[in-house]
């Protein structure tokens, strides 16, 4: 019975001017906008590409200890064309120093695709608001006649005089109409993985294939979340016209006004400079303290210079002392070396206590700032469908706050296995650390860095489920309404 | 019978469901708008004010030689908050705050420096606030392009559809009166009605924001909101005209809200937000970096000169000047000039690349609203664009000021720009010319201008289709 239902809600939708709407739009949206997302990411993975190449030669090229300052790269995300999240809004590259503790926070350009500096004037899409838009609309276009269109009608009646039990008519409308819905929707994602791979620059692993499996299904619920939103809706308002009106109305809350008006205020109203500034001002002392005052022992290379006629490579600036290059010391100076070697230990060392005093503040403050601020941002989303759409793609996509952060952990993680590499190798106080001039430094054993993302299921099951969950929860919720108010109703 | 028409529409209108939803939704959104921009432009009014001493002092400092000018330039110039960024953000956040006239920056030889010129750089660097998911600003812009125009399509879908459906068309058309009255006088109704809902809204807002002390306008900036609340109107016409046409081409009315939808989905929200996607797919950049210090310094125009013997003598303040002394100060001159040159180049093509991306914006009646809108709140690009211009204007009577500087000192030898070939006396500060961002009426009205021809060109096309389609209806 129920199945025999089903097949009339499908083929009652299938036959509708809507149907043909929704596949051609959804297809011709997602049409260009993979071919544009594509490019887009073929852009910024050639950028990285050239930059990883680079450093890659760069990285272990420098002949003494102290003129190792590698630099690595966070690759693009293919996953950004379905939610580009901080993809592209995040740093690109970290700077591994002896004396800085790597962080999201500090001047390093981003990696757009597209150089030009007002670029930012212009909005960037991604496949999932495509979506998030069209897709919710649909629903609702499908759902708001569902029960009063057919009440209207008088084929409600016509239904229930054969014995079939309510419940099971507001069941089939709804698994007859997501087949609806899901058709173009699958459709729109078998699209844009073929066009999505035929550039040669997107290669998708397994992994990847389920995040996007997970992205669809996210997509699914996110769709017949509102598709029972509409349902809903029309159980309750017995006039098509209305029901529409206020479907509409709900519709423009939920995706538009809700997240940004919300966004807007917490933006607005947690102020967290105040604290930033506190932050900044304690991390310039313990600079000032440590580079200007007693801490730094005196600099060998000044009034007088110990190394006398030493020849040095590089250039002249104020900070050359922490990146030095030695190639020549003649016989005569060769007796100072342990005054420099001494000297540059201690240095050192200061500079490693005051990066390590300096990331503490920054760590702290940084996550009852900005991440707290955030936080409260993403926790206000998640009160619409569409918040928590966007906010459980972000997560399977790996595109999202904590992905980052994952990656600059790596990256404080191995300058922690350099410096013990280092310590191991007594580099700090060797003549090795300044000079060059008994043979550079052999990098062969040197630990590489290499990120390795979490897999999926420890993004899902740490973000993208709950979201999903969440959002999948209100399913049954609108359904249980729907079925209450439908079951009481005179028809 | 047009009035009785407006009138009998209008008391349809206000009675029904969504008038009042949308009265509820404009108001609503209007207060967050209001509460939100509370004290933010006395935020931005002394952050600027501290910026502009700052400036102040550091000519100031400079002042004590003229030379001292010469090389260091007038400092950061900054840009004028506009008192309306309640009205259009702008992006004014990713744009830069300053133009600055600093060094040349290509460092000395033998003991010279080139003199300072006009760079555009002060683009926002990448923060840790940065982390904030990505929203749109709850400005007027978002209330009338998004929100109003939403409300256009739902108020006018079953206009015309919807009175066939019921029958009622043909018993209003069965009196003597001609379509055409019929379509006008449903139209105005839509318009004063939608326009009724617009003006409570701005209502609420500028009162909330005048109560609290924010707005503290002028003359200017009262009609500034006026030009605003005007283009508001225009755009909600052109998209009451688009339900019109729509209403009666369809003759079922969902039909025609769904398609309606799909045209306000396209055209409102997705073409203007697809538009950096594409643009950085079109336009391969050819710009990566800005012009090098070095680019002057090894380029072939210190070879020339030293091919004419640039670097042969040194300088001396001896009188009359030395050739050693003229040739200096060509090179220099022509040395600043050519920076200034290749730095406005540069500028240029960044800014061409926004200018493309904009003219295939204007597609989108949302996009042509959008540039109208921040024209007249003097923030945006455009607005940007005029700072630039008043930002150059001043390098030129800085310049022409230090040459005059130089000229008033009897012991000057008046070969500007050399150490050697200027007057070192200090200048009295007073004297100096100060930059000021001047905003102006006519500029920001002219910058509007065309986008409004535009917004009323879609109108008409728009409404004379709805007039065509009604009238070989059949009904």
């Amino acid at each position: 019975m129920l199945w025999t239902l089903i097949r009339h809600e499908l083929l009652m939708n299938l036959m509708t001017f809507r149907f043909l709407v929704t596949v051609i739009a959804s297809m011709s949206l997602v049409l260009a906008g993979s071919i544009v997302l594509t490019d887009n990411y073929e852009r910024r993975l050639a950028r990285y590409n050239e930059g990883f190449q680079r450093h890659q030669e760069g990285n272990f090229s420098g002949k003494t200890y102290s003129s190792f300052m590698p630099e690595l790269d966070r690759a693009p995300n293919p996953l950004s064309l379905f939610n580009q999240g901080l993809d592209k809004r995040a740093k690109n590259s970290l700077q591994i120093r002896i004396g800085k503790v790597p962080f999201l926070w500090g001047d390093v350009s981003r990696n757009t695709g597209f150089s030009n500096p007002f670029r930012y004037l212009l909005a960037d899409i991604d496949l999932v608001s495509i979506f998030q838009i069209l897709f919710s609309l649909l629903a609702l276009v499908f759902a708001y006649d569902a029960i009063a269109g057919d009440r209207e009608n008088g084929t409600l009646r016509l239904i229930l005089v054969n014995p079939v039990g309510r419940g099971w008519i507001v069941l089939a409308k709804y698994l007859g109409a997501m087949l609806c819905l899901t058709l173009p929707l699958l459709m729109s994602f078998l699209l844009t993985l073929l066009l999505q791979l035929q550039s040669n620059a997107i290669h998708y692993g397994a992994d990847d294939f389920l995040r996007i499996g997970g992205i669809f299904l996210t997509t699914v619920v996110y769709t017949s979340t509102f598709y029972l939103i509409g349902l809903f809706i029309s159980s309750v308002i017995h006039r098509t016209a209305t029901s529409l009106i206020v479907s509409m109305f709900i519709w423009v809350v939920l995706t538009l006004l809700y997240p940004n008006v919300s966004l807007f205020l917490v933006n607005r109203f947690i102020d967290t400079e105040e604290r930033v500034k506190q932050a900044d001002q304690a991390i310039d002392q313990i600079l000032e303290q440590f580079y200007w005052a007693e801490e730094v022992p005196g600099d060998p290379f000044e009034n007088p210079p110990l190394l006398k006629g030493s020849k040095s490579s590089g250039g002249s600036s104020s900070y050359t002392h922490l990146k030095k290059n030695i190639t020549f010391i003649p016989d005569a100076s060769e007796i100072h070396v342990p005054t420099v070697k001494a000297y540059f230990q201690e240095l050192t060392s200061g500079r490693i206590r005051t990066a390590n005093k300096v990331w503490q503040i920054r760590e702290t403050t940084f996550s009852e700032t900005y991440i707290h601020k955030s936080n409260i941002a993403r926790n206000a989303l998640r009160f619409s469908p569409a918040g928590l759409y966007h906010l459980s793609t972000e997560a399977w996509a790996g595109t999202d706050l904590a992905r980052m952060q994952d990656f600059f952990k790596a990256g404080r993680q191995y300058r922690e296995t350099i410096l013990d590499y280092f310590y191991d190798k007594k580099a700090f106080s060797s003549r090795q650390w300044f000079a060059s001039d008994k043979g550079s430094v052999r990098w062969d054993d040197a630990p590489r860095f290499s990120y390795q993302p979490p897999s999926v299921f420890e993004d899902a099951s740490n973000r993208a489920l709950r979201d999903l969950l969440l959002l999948f929860t209100l399913n049954p919720m609108l359904l249980m309404m729907t079925f209450a108010v439908f079951s009481r109703q005179e028809v | 019978m047009l009035w009785h028409i407006v009138k009998r529409e209008l008391f349809e209108q206000v009675n029904s469901l969504r008038f009042a939803l949308a009265m509820l939704l404009i108001v609503f959104l209007m207060l967050v708008n209001a509460v939100g921009h509370i004290d933010e432009y006395k935020t931005q009014q002394a952050e600027y004010g501290q910026q502009v001493s700052a400036y102040s002092a550091r000519l100031e400092g400079n002042s004590n030689n003229l030379y001292n000018l010469v090389l260091n330039g007038p400092g950061e110039l900054h840009k004028k908050p506009s008192p309306l960024s309640f009205c259009a953000h702008g992006s004014e956040n990713s744009l830069p705050k300053f133009a600055s006239g600093e060094r040349a920056g290509w460092g000395t030889i033998y003991n010279i420096s080139g003199i300072w010129r006009l760079k555009y750089s002060g683009f926002p660097s990448i923060k840790a606030k940065d982390i904030f998911p990505v929203f749109l600003k709850i400005d007027w812009i978002l209330i009338i392009s998004n929100v109003l125009s939403f409300l256009a399509l739902i108020f006018t879908f079953d206009a015309i559809s919807g009175e066939l459906e019921h029958g009622t068309l043909r018993l209003t058309l069965s009196n003597a009166v001609a379509r055409r009255t019929v379509l006008t006088g449903k139209f105005l109704s839509s318009l004063i009605s939608l326009g009724t809902v617009f003006m409570s809204g701005v209502l609420v807002n500028l009162l909330l924001l005048y109560l609290s002390g924010t707005l503290q306008l002028n003359v200017q900036e009262w009609s500034r909101i006026g030009g605003i609340f005007v283009v508001g109107l225009i755009y909600i016409a052109v998209f009451i005209a688009l339900g019109f046409l729509i209403s009666t081409l369809v003759n079922n009315a969902s039909t025609s809200l769904v398609i309606l939808l799909l045209i306000w989905v396209i055209w409102v929200i997705l073409v203007p937000s697809m538009l950096g996607t594409i643009m950085s797919g079109l336009n391969q950049p050819s710009i990566r970096r800005g012009p090098s210090p070095v680019y002057f310094r090894y380029s072939g125009l210190r070879e020339r000169y030293i091919a004419r013997g640039l670097e042969d003598e040194a300088l001396t303040r001896e009188r009359p000047p030395t050739p050693a002394t003229l040739l200096w100060a060509e090179f220099l001159n022509e040395e600043a000039r050519e920076g200034a040159r290749l730095h406005r180049a540069y500028l240029n093509a960044q800014i061409n690349q926004i200018q493309i991306a904009r003219e295939f914006n204007r597609i989108s009646p949302t996009a042509i609203a959008q540039y109208a809108i921040e024209s007249l709140a003097g923030t945006g690009f455009q607005r940007h664009l005029d700072f630039l211009k008043n930002a150059e204007r001043y390098a030129d009577v800085f310049n022409d000021f230090l040459i005059a500087a130089d000229r008033a000192d009897p012991d000057s030898l008046h070969v500007p720009f050399v150490r050697e070939g200027m007057s070192d006396k200090p200048v009295s500060f007073e004297s100096i010319p100060k930059f000021q961002d001047r905003v102006r009426l006519g500029d920001a009205f002219k910058g509007a201008m065309l986008d409004v021809m535009l917004l009323l060109l879609f109108f008409t096309v728009l409404f004379a289709a709805a007039h065509v389609s009604f009238q070989r209806k059949e009904i």
